[in-house]
């Protein structure tokens, strides 16, 4: 039976941290930079709304406010990390392999498996606020050996084009999970159909700019809706330069998720 | 005594993960222990996460896996 759920733009969790205090180790740009994020999943305190889709835990739309703010350096593991960047600039120091510092402008994009341990920092070096998405996602072993990959995203060659970028197509930039991250930037009028690999594989969309019928719902601004059990849906383009991000997930049975529902079921 | 299987549970804040067969010698939880019989304000070794934010996973270890989580 197919499922589904809407998250609007102001039910996602919003959240403000500045660079003071004790915060200041964690975020960056001491004393005036601050982050801001909305996760349409659990962040640290944020456990108000749904706990993940799948394979996925953090679906944070953030921004870096201020020269000189980010995150601080800082460890993980496990978690294969994405980032897609919007705007501005994002600094990427990260110690996997040799280690690396990577910069990103809107388009490019980059998934960092944490596996076995890794640190990392990010930072918005320059005036403009850098604006991204991030993605965190459960992986398909523990303690692999860490990895990072960076891509781009031709947005002006590729319109009116389902783009995978994160993936297993040509070109994508390879995950360790079950799981595809596409692209769509198109024009008013445009329909384009969704076909998820199996129905054991849901699917998130999430519309960052623009306005779509997604399976026949009206998404606008920072609205998602996330599909399972469903062997394909449409995609219709309501307002020009529309952009959606669209995580495909192998659907795993997860108690977090399960529990949750339960108890907001009939919401 | 009980046979229940081990647990494995991953902290949400940065991916640090506690398997209840390995313990965390080098934190002073022996092998073994029970995720239940860690005290609730214990918290994650690397970000500070509190416990309840840990899941509880099922997903294996890479070859090696193991022996860097014994260690992490
Ligand atoms: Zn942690």
């Amino acid at each position: 039976m197919s499922q589904s759920f809407i998250i609007r733009n102001e039910e996602r969790g919003h959240d403000l941290i500045k660079s003071d205090g004790s915060r200041s180790s964690y975020i960056a740009g001491h004393p005036d930079g601050f982050v801001t994020r909305a996760s349409s999943f659990n962040f640290h305190e944020y456990q108000g709304g749904r706990p993940g889709f799948g394979t996925i835990r953090v679906f944070g739309d953030e921004v870096f406010h201020g020269a000189g703010c980010g995150y601080n350096m800082h460890p993980h593991h496990n978690f294969a990390i994405c980032a897609f960047v919007f705007g501005g600039q994002l600094t990427h120091v990260n110690t996997a392999g040799e280690g690396m510092v990577d910069q990103l402008r809107a388009g490019d994009y980059y998934v960092f498996s944490a596996g076995s341990g890794g640190k990392h920092s990010e930072l918005s070096i320059t005036t403009e606020d850098m604006q991204a998405i991030y993605l965190w996602v459960l992986p398909e072993q523990l303690y692999l050996p860490p990895s990072y990959h960076r891509g781009h995203f031709d947005f002006r060659r590729r319109r009116n084009e389902l783009v995978q970028l994160v993936g297993n197509a040509d070109g994508a930039l390879p995950i360790p999970q079950d799981l595809r991250v596409s692209r769509l930037i198109a024009d008013k009028g445009r329909t384009f159909r969704y076909a998820p690999r199996t129905l054991g594989h849901g699917t998130y969309v999430f519309v960052r700019e623009g306005r779509i019928g997604c399976s026949g719902t009206e998404l606008g601004h920072r609205d998602s809706m996330g599909l399972s059990s469903v062997d394909g849906f449409d995609i219709e383009i309501i307002d020009d330069d529309s952009d959606i991000l669209i995580v495909e997930t192998v659907m795993i049975d997860e108690a977090n998720i399960r529990t949750w529902e339960s108890e907001h079921a009939g919401h | 005594m009980t046979d229940e299987p081990f647990k494995r549970l991953m902290c949400l804040g940065c991916g640090f993960s506690y398997d209840e067969a390995l313990g965390l010698p080098e934190h002073g939880i022996a092998p073994g222990t029970r995720w239940a019989d860690i005290p609730a304000d214990w918290v994650c070794p690397d970000c500070g996460t509190p416990k309840h934010l840990f899941e509880m996973i099922v997903v294996g270890y890479a070859p090696g896996g193991p022996d860097l989580a014994r260690t992490a």
